[in-house]
Order: structure tokens, then C-alpha cells, then sequence
């Protein structure tokens, strides 16, 4: 039983962790990025 | 230490699997989606706490389970019946049995509580160890463990309880679960 459940849980699970991830995301991870290159502009530069 | 992976890089690789945890946490993709937005700024402001080379995605995990308990769960109640809109909305009836099976286990998998959904994510859909687990949610590896037993049995309950006249329509995984508590 308790694999047959996990098994559904996956299943349900694995449609969303498969959906193509929303633009909101990519740009927020841009967003943050640049939000810290903009804090360090003072510091040596740490992207490469 | 520049040529070290950041798990900054890293961190877009969890995010598909931080909306599906948010998801069956909130089972709204909006409310999902700013509950992971909320939880991504909130790691990338701590990411300096984070021990390279320990588990990124249950480092994520933790933050975003946290930000559920802290803002959204209270917001959740606060708003009318977000579960039987939800429930209405999963139980029209699909076109394949196959896609039904899987619109019964989540009307049965959103009756369960908080704690249930979440247990049975990190240890049964995402494989977390009942001790990773346990770390994460804060409380004891018996507890856990216990939770997860309670919670499987609570969602078979459900589906034999919901579905009696679906069950011919239901598919051989959804009809095993059933069973198996029938066996029991």
C-alpha cells in the first residue's frame, strides 16, 4: 500500500516539478543577481 | 574559492521542484508561485547561512516550508473555502481514467493536514530520509515517521471513503491503494 501511494504521490508530484518553470522566476533570479552586482560595484568584481 | 560551484547557479536546478512542494502546500499555482518567489528572496539574502557541499534542496525546502507556516498558512484560512473551490474545481469529471485516478488521489491528498502533505512530499515524493526530513520540519525522527504511517493511512481512508462510485473507473495503482487497506 504504501508504495502504491507514493507511487500517486510522484505521479501528482512530478506534474508540477515538470512544468516549464514561469518567466517570473528566470526574471526574478535576474532581478537578485543584479541587485547584488549593483551592492559590490565597491567590491572586487566576484562574477565571472 | 571563485572556481567553488555557487549554489546561487544552483539554484534554479530546485525550483521546479520548490513549486511543487509549494503546490501541495497551497493547492493554488498563484498562491504557489509567490509562496516560491517569497522563499527564493529570502534564501538568496541568507544564502551566506547555507554550508556549501550540504543539501542545497532541502536547505530551499526548509525556507520555503518556513515561509508557508509563517505567512501563508494564516493568510490560507483567511480566506473563504479555498478548499472546496479547489475540490470543485479537481473533481469535474476528466475525459481518461487515468487522469480521473489522479484527480481522486488529489482531492484525497488536499483533505489531509499541513503536516500530512508535507511529510508525505519530502519522505514519499521527494525520498528525504525520515532524518533529513525530521530536520527540516523541525521535530523528532519518531514524529515524522509516525506522521508519515498516519498520513498514508488517513489519504487511503480517503479515497475509499470519496470514491465508492468511481471506483470502477479508477486505475490499478489508485485500485491497489484501495485494497491494500481493505486487506488490512
Amino acid at each position: 500500500m504504501e508504495q502504491q501511494i507514493d507511487e500517486n504521490l510522484r505521479r501528482v508530484y512530478s506534474d508540477t516539478a515538470n512544468e516549464p518553470l514561469p518567466d517570473r522566476f528566470t526574471k526574478l533570479l535576474d532581478q537578485l543577481r543584479q541587485k547584488e552586482r549593483d551592492k559590490s560595484d565597491t567590491s572586487p568584481e566576484d562574477d565571472s | 574559492m571563485t572556481s567553488h560551484t555557487d549554489p546561487k547557479d544552483e539554484l534554479v536546478e530546485h525550483l521546479p521542484a520548490m513549486r511543487a512542494f509549494a503546490m501541495s502546500l497551497t493547492h493554488n499555482s498563484a498562491t504557489a508561485d509567490d509562496l516560491v518567489q517569497d522563499a527564493v528572496v529570502k534564501a538568496w539574502s541568507n544564502f551566506d547561512k547555507f554550508t556549501p557541499g550540504t543539501n542545497l534542496r532541502a536547505w530551499l525546502f526548509t525556507i520555503l516550508r518556513n515561509t508557508y507556516y509563517s505567512l501563508y498558512r494564516k493568510r490560507r484560512r483567511e480566506v473563504a473555502d479555498p478548499d472546496g473551490t479547489m475540490a470543485g474545481q479537481l473533481s469535474e469529471k476528466p475525459e481518461h481514467d487515468g487522469h480521473l485516478a489522479m484527480t481522486d488521489f488529489r482531492d484525497a491528498f488536499a483533505q489531509l493536514t499541513d503536516e500530512q502533505r508535507e511529510v508525505l512530499v519530502l519522505v514519499g515524493a521527494e525520498g528525504f530520509s525520515y532524518e533529513d526530513a525530521a530536520e527540516m520540519c523541525g521535530c523528532a525522527v519518531g514524529t515524522i515517521k509516525s506522521r508519515t504511517n498516519r498520513a498514508r493511512k488517513r489519504l487511503a481512508e480517503l479515497m475509499q471513503i470519496d470514491d465508492d462510485d468511481e471506483l470502477e473507473m479508477t486505475d490499478a495503482a489508485t485500485m491497489a491503494v484501495v485494497q491494500g487497506t481493505n486487506a488490512s
